[in-house]
């Protein structure tokens, strides 16, 4: 790429642009490091739209491939740079622009850390639920791009549910305004749904239109200690069929409670199999109401034990442990991979037993946590060791795992995108004639191919380890 | 030993969950991923630990940026000593030839400690190449020639406490010294203040100049560890982590000062700390003051620490605490940094800055000294000060 630099250099000023092999360091690889690394051959860090956009009609002009990157905390692969080219950080587009208490929206830019924003709400009684675990560093706009979501998703749903509108450049240079303030639409296709969760793929996203809700009063946590995996399983579809929503219902094993228990005392008994941790929110009298429902349930179906944590702060312990808990296994393995699958709630119970056959059949170790209350489960094959035959073994764990999610009538990502680490998976759920759509979409908004290409479908069955 | 070799498989436990971007100063400042301790773990595997790639001017800038808070190893979510790390980094690199950055600095630091650079900081920072207007006035007499030896309270010993005094306090702050002994001997405490203390070493550590940390650490411990004490405080947050989290580990597991070292650090605690945890024994006086706290980020080494100020100066009546928007954000001090890195410095200032201004508060308090000098030196509105000249001042001391 002669003379790229120089020519980003003449766009934005030098501090915004990082060429040396110290600093592409950085930018070489999202959460899922054990990948392969993709060194880029300049990142580019704009303050505003405009510099975006003047980045971009370069990069049209000469086609040089743009990969757009929030905080990197991606868990697909999904802001490295496949074939190289500029890698686009818009950390410093983070601007809380507005936040209209009246309308209960916002206007933010797409670098704006999400705990951020979520902080300024709180004091003005305001609540913005998505609540991907990285929120303490991923950006509103990577979380746009992916559709994110969390532990909230059985309630409020996910990041999708909350856009109304977006800024966004095209990859020709070119500034568009889909949907806007309002919080309904029906004019047209539906250009910022189309947005959200396309992976950078279509457009940068600048700037995000954010429906908000007023803040609960009231909640409370409990945690239940089951006696095994499937126990847990089922008290969760118990809970959904009767009508119960709790915030969220998260479902861990042992081994996550052995590495989260030094956040909270006195620790939970290491003797269970399952564990739930629930949240329920709304007023007062609601959340009594529900957790005594959901108390109920939980012994009538035989719970170990089931603790009650009524002091907000008390339960915050219990709720950042749980954000800790997938970096903190990653300690006591050479290697933990992640995977997405979301099964109808009903299925869970199926799900939680596929898995262990599939780990006894296949001599790997899959642990099990994820977001139980929405269906969406992160499978995470554990690795002692690092050798080719167990990687082998895990690849094979995997698709069987990616499959029987499938046939359960789940999908293959409920929230962290597709990228390139599931890209293989996604002629299983979509067919090709879905796929063939797609791309036609991606050819329309992209005619030259150098929006974060080799993303979403495998080009070529390129090599995506 | 925080040699390089030891951390060769605690690096790959790094998980890349970007974490530690949510505290990391520099990081914060810059907005760019060249500067979070997720990629200075990188640089460093990739340099100085397996010689993949040279040891460039470029990698050690990055390295050099690192104020050595500690805000991205409390934060981290695996739990990894990011900062030991980067100074048996640094220490690794000196042995390869660090620049003559890192000679002046650490010779100073071994001649007369913080102080020594402080006191010099003008001549220093043009020998490295670097103009600061910013740079403490040192105090006309030292702490140290004006207190020492043993201090009883008047009535009854309920306590008897050993008193390290750090560079900051000993040649620039010798207020914040009269403050501790002075409440300490009113809560019934004999105060002990052995002669013959020397710099902890932190300063020299940070440079990676393990070899004088390990100097200083052993003068020190050996002063303290036979002394008959029931406490040892400190008024400096940054010491007090020196002893309780570094010192150890500047030795072999099995030297023979470890013994001494533990005997010394198991009463080691911050001074506010150690109050609030003993609890006042005679009530303060009132004080109409508003103060927003700063929280010093070496805070890890006491859970405690970062409360104590709130707790003890929550029972003074009428002092009102007005909490900072983000109290744990570093000002950009950082030892000597504020020096070797004065762009860096100020643009990590200037949110720390606004913060203090939007709050309608009369004094800014923390148990940092540097803290409280690269903050008063901006801060010309309200006072700048330990929280134990507060509770001296409650007192009528
Ligand atoms: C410990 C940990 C826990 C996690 N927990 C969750 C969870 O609970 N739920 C969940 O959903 N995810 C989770 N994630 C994954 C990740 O945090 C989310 O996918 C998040 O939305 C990514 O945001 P980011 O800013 O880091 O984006 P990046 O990783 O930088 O990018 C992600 C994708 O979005 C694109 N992109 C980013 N910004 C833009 C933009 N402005 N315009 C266009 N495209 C863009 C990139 O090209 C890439 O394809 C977790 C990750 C970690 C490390
Ligand atoms: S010690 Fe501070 S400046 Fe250095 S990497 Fe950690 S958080 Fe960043
Ligand atoms: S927080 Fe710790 S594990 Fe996560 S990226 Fe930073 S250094 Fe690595």
């Amino acid at each position: 790429m002669q003379g790229l630099i120089k020519d980003l250099n003449g766009l934005l000023s030098p501090a915004q642009v990082l060429s040396q092999p110290e600093e592409m360091l950085a930018y070489a690889n999202d959460a899922t490091h054990y990948f392969k690394s993709r060194i880029p051959d300049a990142v580019v860090l704009p303050h505003t739209t405009d510099e975006v956009s003047k980045v971009m009609q370069y990069a049209f002009t000469k086609e040089i491939p743009v990969t757009p990157r929030g905080a990197g905390s991606g868990l697909a692969g999904g802001c490295t740079p496949v074939n190289g080219g500029i890698v686009m950080d818009l950390k410093r587009l983070n601007h809380i622009q507005e936040v209209d208490r009246n309308n209960m929206t916002a206007r933010v830019e797409a670098g704006v850390v999400l705990k951020r924003f979520q902080d300024q709400l709180e004091p003005l009684k305001l609540f913005y639920p998505p609540d991907p675990q990285s929120a303490s560093v991923c950006t509103i706009g990577g979380n746009v791009a992916t559709r994110a979501g969390g532990p909230r998703g059985v309630k409020y749903g996910t990041t999708g549910n909350y856009v109304t509108g977006l800024e966004v450049v095209l990859p020709d240079g070119s500034i568009i305004n889909p949907g806007g303030k309002f919080v309904k639409q029906s004019v047209g296709y539906d250009i910022t749904r189309l947005m959200t969760g396309s992976e950078g793929t279509l457009g940068v996203i600048t700037g995000v239109n954010l429906r908000l809700l007023p803040l609960p009063e009231a909640n409370r946590t409990i945690v239940v200690v089951c006696e095994t995996l499937e126990q847990a399983a089922e008290i969760v579809a118990e809970i959904i069929a009767r009508g119960a929503i709790p915030g969220m219902i998260e479902f861990l094993i042992k081994l996550a409670i052995t590495v989260m228990n030094n956040f909270f005392s006195p620790p939970l008994p290491t003797d269970g199999e399952g564990y739930l941790f629930m949240y329920f929110d709304g007023t007062e009298s609601q959340v009594e109401y529900e957790a005594k429902v959901v108390t109920g349930i939980c012994h009538d179906m035989k719970a170990k034990e089931v603790r009650r944590i009524d002091d907000p702060k008390a339960a915050q312990a219990y709720w950042t442990a749980r954000a800790n808990v997938y970096p903190l296994i990653q300690t006591i393995f050479q290697r933990a991979t992640t995977e997405d699958i979301t099964v109808p709630r009903n299925k869970l119970p199926d799900l939680v037993r596929t898995v262990q056959t599939i780990a006894a059949e296949e001599g790997v170790m899959i642990g099990l946590a994820g977001h139980a209350g929405d269906g969406n489960m992160h499978p995470s094959v554990l690795f002692s060791q690092v050798t080719p035959e167990i990687l082998a073994k895990a690849e094979v764990a995997i698709d069987r795992l990616t499959r029987a999610g499938l046939e359960l009538g789940g999908t293959i990502s409920g929230e962290h995108g597709i990228g390139i680490h599931k890209a293989k998976y996604l002629a299983w759920e979509l067919g090709d004639i879905q796929i063939e759509l797609m791309k036609r979409i991606k050819q329309a908004f992209d005619p030259k191919n150098i929006m974060n290409p080799g993303k979403i479908w495998m080009e070529g069955g390129g090599d995506h380890a | 030993m925080l040699r390089l070799e030891e951390y060769e498989n605690i690096i790959e436990k790094c998980s890349h969950c970007s974490y530690c971007q949510s505290t990391c100063p520099s990081f914060l400042a810059e907005q760019s991923e060249a500067f979070v301790a997720k990629n200075r773990l990188l640089l460093i595997r990739e340099t100085v630990m397996h010689d993949r790639m040279p040891y460039s001017s470029r990698a050690q800038e990055i390295l050099d940026y690192c104020l050595l808070c500690t805000n991205c190893t409390q934060t981290c979510s695996s739990k990894l000593p990011i900062d030991d790390i980067i100074i048996a980094a640094r220490s690794k690199a000196r042995q390869k030839g660090g620049g003559i950055k890192q000679f002046v600095m650490s010779k100073m630091l071994t001649q007369r400690g913080l102080a020594g650079v402080l006191g010099k900081a003008g001549s220093i920072a043009q020998k490295i190449g670097v103009a600061t207007k910013e740079i403490p006035q040192l105090a006309g007499r030292s702490f140290d020639k004006m207190y020492s030896g043993t201090y009883s309270p008047a009535g009854e010993v309920k306590k008897r406490v050993a008193y390290f005094v750090g560079c900051g306090t000993n040649f620039i702050f010798p207020d914040t010294g009269e403050a501790v002994v002075k409440v300490l001997n009113h809560n019934g405490m004999e105060v002990i203040i052995p002669p013959g203390q020397v710099c902890c070493g932190i300063p020299s550590l940070g440079e990676g100049d393990l070899e004088s940390a390990r100097a200083m650490v052993e003068t020190n411990i050996k002063l303290f560890a036979g002394l008959k004490v029931d406490a040892i405080v400190t008024d400096c947050t940054s010491c007090g982590m020196m002893f309780k989290e570094k010192a150890a580990r500047c030795f072999a597991d099995d030297d023979p000062l470890q013994e001494q070292i533990v005997a010394v650090t198991s009463k080691m605690w911050e001074v506010t700390d150690y109050l609030q945890n003993e609890g006042l024994t005679i009530q303060p006086g009132k004080l109409d003051i508003k103060w927003s706290y700063h929280v010093p980020c070496h805070r890890g080494w006491s859970p405690t620490v970062k409360d104590a100020p709130r707790k003890l100066l929550g029972q003074i009546p009428e002092a009102e605490l007005r909490e900072l928007e983000h109290p744990e954000l570093c000002c950009g001090g950082a030892g000597t940094y504020f020096m070797s890195h004065r762009e860096q410095a100020e643009k990590i200032r200037e949110q720390r800055l606004e913060e203090i201004n939007n709050t309608k508060a009369n004094a800014v308090l923390t148990q940092c000294p540097v803290c409280r000098f690269y903050i008063g030196f901006k801060v010309k509105d309200r006072e700048v000060t330990h929280p134990i000249t507060i509770l001296a001042r409650a007192y009528g001391l």
